[in-house]
């Protein structure tokens, strides 16, 4: 649906599409595809609401939707040097957000790869560092946890204790001399870094954006 | 009386001395470590196996063994098949299951042909001699057998190799994958060339077709169906625990026999049938029986995969065998090589415009000489028909030479290539608490971003499967107790386990990091929360059960040393294999439940001769205790009251450490010396009771706060009440104020473990449970800085009288009764567990779920480093931890 309108066929449109390959690194056929995913999100609206993406059926089980959802609204991931929320997102917040799952190309240099890692993990950060004061404390990282384990009927205690033991592990690495006063705030962008060095960010937080038209196979809101 | 019955035992008896003889020599091979790690156990088998061969045939004139065919596909493939399948790294396979899809059909189809069509070009050129009698059914029968990856070559030169688990998947799993193609094409071509290339039909091509299609998916079927039975069978062996580790091998043999029986492919039946069941097996049976699988698969198949080799060896001394070409064999050669290398190249071409994580060029090359060729080929070209096959002899000579070529050259030289081209190796390195919680976030955050971006990928199906197994299967095959039980929380028990070990493993350490850990409460105030005498009495209990159990007199000392030589012996050797697909050695985050076993055992053990010992006098200690406690509750502005004990109730007592020569002496890695191997003797059972204070102080390597000997401890007066001791503020520990209440929360789950209450949240209790406190300590150590290397710790050692640990020492008295007390409870709680095990009902699975014993302990901060201490030398612990306790972090 809305196919059409969207396609090379306008000229404005496409030059407006260009200016986003620029901007994201998606190529032109994947910003149709996510173009038409998000009218169809939208109802056919400019923008999408909390609402729009909550009602998608497919993350109805999904432990971490809530922060997921919020990341598509955190004016952080615009890259725009802005903090707080967004209640409505426009297609160019839309792919802005997407963009952070884009895989390494092959040709990629290893500082632009270290750029793409970084990038990834400020999103990732931002997504626990909920009250967006640059670090992630005990009680946002609890919560990130006790998320991971709502389908768990494990209980918050459970997840409490692994969130702390985490915390401590990410102070003993991050702090080693600390004094007598003082006390481990939270987890900076620094720490979180260095305490995920061990997971390849860059080959890990990848998607595969389809380069085809698949709108033909699909069926309805996220199915 | 004595009679000669040698044809009635003869069959066992020659079976028991041909293991004896295989496993003798293994023995034989490790003895030179710089031997075995430049030449693969494999090469060294074939070697023997050649000599033995010869001695036979010396001996006999005629060659009396050779590898049976029947013998290897019935008895020893499936030991190694079952192994390799069951304890698959199920997620990375599944991960990279295309590719290796791609790699087993496409790939082995693309050698097979190349090969087979190739040789016969060859044939009729001339460069393949004309007694070769071989039309090309018979060379594309040939080209088939020979072209397939072998997966006992495979895991026989790659364990050796540490490479990249992802490469590792990717040739290991096309090595069984292939196993299908194989199987379909050598079936294919016999009956082409049984009935004669010329009655061969168009119909026949799409048959063999077809009967890949049947063969392939037929086998995962009947694995899957395996799997599923043996998942459900384990659901329900609770009271039969003794015979559960029975179930697993035989329900994956069966799978093996039946896939075999209906001429399936009998390897992917067992295949998929192992990493199916894995998953809700290892969840239902105990942990005993756990262990029993894995040493017994291990074990057959490590000795299957030595009779394999050394028959190798042997099979080829046979002059009926040798009908030698030259053209064949080089041309065979150059024609395995180049095609592997070509077709990896253009599968992996194709592949990495799909690949989110393309495949390098280093990979490649990798991967193209991983192409090992080995036993499967030579039971299947013994296995021709020589009315059919008149060339056979021929090809019985050239697939051995291809196998030496392989297993022999390409084993020998894969070590320096993969040196030479700095392959990312695989990382021992057990992945930490964050990654595990951040490993699982990716996965939901990447299927929820397919699903909002509307794709369905590769996460977007894996959340459903994984909803899919949730919501039905894992309901039917797991037990119900167990299927509460979330994987994360599972993880973070493996990891305090883990941490635990290490801090035992390294004796000594425990006391430090204990000194170093009294926390300081400071000037934080204003946090309710805050408890430092709880916090103290977990640390020093900890301490104390280590230490006083060492002093209480000549003979426990020398139990205490003992412990330590055991644990140190147990575990210290094993870091050196750490291998992980590795057979021969179990990789050392399998042990872990092992080692906690042992640890536990000894402990146990310890803590029985100590109360015996001592019973007397911990009851008086108790009632003082609880005194004492009520006086300084009254003291402790902020501490709960139930928490409060004061530690000054007793005399002190002075130990004396040194570091012990022998143990030190055993561990000759590097930096072992610093790091480990220190055991604390208590010298003097007359402990003294006075502690000559200024000796503490002036020990200027001492980074311990001088004991006041008034009843007044430094962390007391930490705490906010009483004079605060010179050094105290040095030693202390601190804890972070915003982490304080987790800790007194994981403290109190600590204790929560001594009393019934299920939940981590329920009472704190008024013990401490000693062990649990070496627990807690855990943690602790593996989270020590640089400065607080076991190397600093040496400067105060050795001789110095007491000077160490004077925390721990003021807290030696106070925690004498609750060692006692903890003793009790850890019968109580060693027996409830016994229990458990046997009964492994459903409460009781309950309270183990909430038992904190192996979860709560969070680590304490980082302690501040202390002026005093020596310079920061050495690596941190932590790394040293880590690096002891590792293991590959798949399996999942």
């Amino acid at each position: 649906m809305g196919a059409s309108q969207c396609s090379q066929t306008h000229p404005q449109k496409y030059k407006q599409y260009e200016d986003f390959a620029d901007r994201t690194g998606f190529s032109l056929e994947q910003i149709n595809n996510l173009h038409k995913r998000f009218r169809q999100l939208s109802d056919n609206t400019e923008t999408i609401s909390r609402e729009n993406l909550e009602n998608i059926p497919a993350l109805a089980n999904n432990p971490l939707r809530k922060q997921i959802i919020g990341a598509f609204f955190d004016k952080r991931n615009q890259h725009e040097e802005e903090v707080g929320s967004i209640q409505e997102i426009g297609f160019q917040q839309f792919l802005m957000v997407m963009s952070h799952f884009r895989p390494p190309g092959l040709k990629m240099t290893e500082e632009e790869k270290e750029a793409m890692r970084k990038e990834k993990l400020r999103f990732l950060f931002n997504m626990h560092d909920t009250d967006n004061d640059g670090t992630i404390t005990v009680d946002e990282y609890r919560k990130v946890v006790e998320e991971l384990m709502s389908n768990n009927d494990i209980g918050q205690e459970a997840a409490k204790a692994i969130a702390d033991a985490a915390m401590l592990e990410v102070a003993s690495i991050n702090m080693p001399h600390m004094g007598p006063d003082d006390f481990y705030e939270g987890i900076t962008f620094e720490h979180f870094e260095q305490i995920l060095k061990g997971l390849e960010m860059e080959s890990r937080m990848n998607v595969r954006f389809l380069d085809v038209d698949t709108s033909t196979m699909r069926c309805g809101k996220g199915k | 009386m004595v009679q000669w019955e040698w044809s009635y035992v003869q069959t066992p008896y020659i079976i028991a001395v041909w293991l004896l003889l295989a496993s003798l020599a293994k023995i034989l091979f490790h003895f030179s470590q710089r031997w075995t790690t430049v030449v693969p156990e494999s090469v060294m088998l074939i070697l023997l196996g050649l000599v033995l061969g010869g001695v036979v045939l010396i001996a006999n004139e005629k060659q009396l063994y050779q590898l049976e065919p029947s013998l290897f596909f019935l008895f020893l493939l499936p030991t190694i098949v079952g192994d390799a399948g069951y304890f698959m790294p199920a997620r990375l396979f599944f991960d990279n299951l295309g590719a290796i899809l791609l790699y087993a059909v496409v790939g082995t189809l693309w050698n097979a042909f190349c090969t087979g069509f190739c040789l016969y070009g060859c044939k009729l050129l001339g460069i393949i001699d004309a007694r070769v009698d071989a039309g090309m059914m018979e060379f594309l029968l040939f080209g088939a057998l020979i072209s397939a990856v072998d997966p006992v070559a495979v895991i026989a030169v790659f364990e050796e190799v540490h490479v990249n688990e992802t490469l590792f998947i990717i040739v290991f799993g096309e090595s069984l994958l292939n196993d299908a193609v194989t199987v379909v094409l050598y079936k294919v071509y016999i009956s082409f060339v049984e009935v004669g290339p010329g009655n061969v039909q168009t119909v026949d091509y799409f048959k063999g077709v077809a009967s890949f299609l049947i063969v392939s998916i037929g086998g995962v079927l009947v694995g899957l169906v395996f799997a599923v039975i043996l998942g459900f069978i384990t659901r329900f062996t609770k009271k039969v625990r003794i015979i559960e580790p029975l179930f697993v091998f035989l329900l994956v043999y069966l799978a093996y026999l039946t896939a075999e029986l209906c001429s399936l492919s009998s390897i992917l039946s067992m295949t998929f049938c192992g990493i199916g069941a894995n998953k809700y097996v290892e969840a239902n049976i105990s942990q005993k029986s756990r262990t029993t699988v894995k040493y017994t698969m291990k074990t057959l198949a490590s000795i299957a995969e030595t009779i394999i080799f050394i028959f190798l060896g042997i099979s080829a001394v046979d002059k009926s065998k040798w009908a030698w070409d030259t053209g064949l064999v080089s041309s065979t050669l150059i024609f395995i090589s180049i095609f592997r290398v070509m077709g990896v190249i253009g599968q992996t071409w194709i592949l990495n415009r799909f690949r989110l994580v393309p495949l390098d060029k280093i990979d490649q090359v990798v991967m193209s000489y991983g192409g090992l060729r080995g036993a499967v080929a030579f039971a299947l070209v013994v296995l021709l028909d020589a009315k059919y096959v008149k060339a056979k002899d021929y090809f019985v000579a050239t697939t051995i030479v291809v196998i030496f070529f392989t297993v022999m050259f390409q084993g020998l030289t894969i070590k320096p290539l993969v040196k030479w081209l700095k392959v990312p190796r695989a990382t021992n390195r057990k992945p930490t608490i964050n990654e595990e919680i951040h490993e699982r976030a990716f996965d939901h955050i990447l299927a929820a971003v397919e699903d909002i971006a509307g794709l369905q990928g590769y996460h977007h199906w894996r959340d459903k499967w994984e909803q899919f197994d949730k919501n039905y299967l894992s309901k039917l095959l797991l037990r119900r107790s167990v299927y509460r039980k979330s994987d994360l929380w599972e993880v973070y028990q493996k990891i305090n386990i883990r941490d635990a070990i290490s801090v035992i493993d390294q004796g000594g350490n425990v006391l430090t990091s204990a000194r170093l850990s009294l926390p300081s409460v400071a000037s934080r105030a204003s946090l309710p929360e805050m408890n430092v005498a709880n916090y103290l009495r977990e640390n020093g209990s900890g301490v104390c059960l280590d230490l006083q159990v060492d002093s209480v007199g000549g003979v426990k000392v020398e139990e205490g040393t003992e412990t330590h030589h055991v644990l140190t012996n147990l575990y210290k050797p094993r870091k050196r294999y750490q291998a992980h697909y590795s057979r021969h050695f179990m990789s050392l985050g399998d042990q872990e439940r092992q080692e906690r076993e042992v640890f536990q055992r000894n402990m146990k053990s310890r803590m029985e001769t100590y109360k015996s010992g001592r019973h007397k006098r911990h009851k008086k200690d108790r009632s003082q205790k609880k005194r004492r406690g009520s006086d300084a509750k009254e003291q402790d502005t902020g501490d709960k009251p139930r928490r409060n004990v004061s530690w000054q109730d007793k005399e002190p007592v002075l130990v004396s450490m040194e570091p012990e020569a022998d143990d030190r002496g055993d561990n000759s890695d590097t930096e072992k010396d610093e790091d480990v191997g220190i055991t604390f003797v208590a010298r003097n059972a007359e402990t003294p009771k006075e502690r000559p204070k200024s000796e503490c102080c002036g020990s200027p390597s001492s980074a311990l706060p001088p004991a006041p000997p008034s009843p007044n401890l430094p962390w007391k007066s930490v705490g906010g009440v009483g004079s605060l001791p010179p050094c105290v503020s040095v030693e202390t520990k601190i804890i972070p104020v915003d982490l304080q209440q987790a800790w007194n929360q994981s403290i109190s789950s600590l204790e929560s473990i001594s009393s019934p209450g299920p939940g981590p949240s329920s009472v704190l209790s008024e013990r401490v449970h000693p062990r649990l406190s070496v627990l807690g300590l855990g943690r602790l150590v593996a989270q020590r800085p640089v400065s607080y290397t076991p190397g600093s710790t040496i400067t105060i050692t050795p001789g110095s009288v007491a000077t160490m640990a004077i925390g721990s020492i003021g807290s030696r008295g106070g925690p004498t009764p609750q060692i006692a007390h903890g003793a009790a409870a850890f019968q109580l709680f060693s027996g409830r567990k016994e229990e458990e095990e046997e009964e492994d009902g459903d409460l009781t699975e309950q309270q183990e779920e909430a038992r904190p014993l192996m979860s709560s302990p969070p680590a304490p901060p980082p302690p501040q480093a202390p002026p005093t201490s020596g310079p920061g030398k050495g690596r941190s612990p932590r790394v040293y931890v880590r690096s002891l306790v590792t293991a590959p972090p798949t399996q999942l």
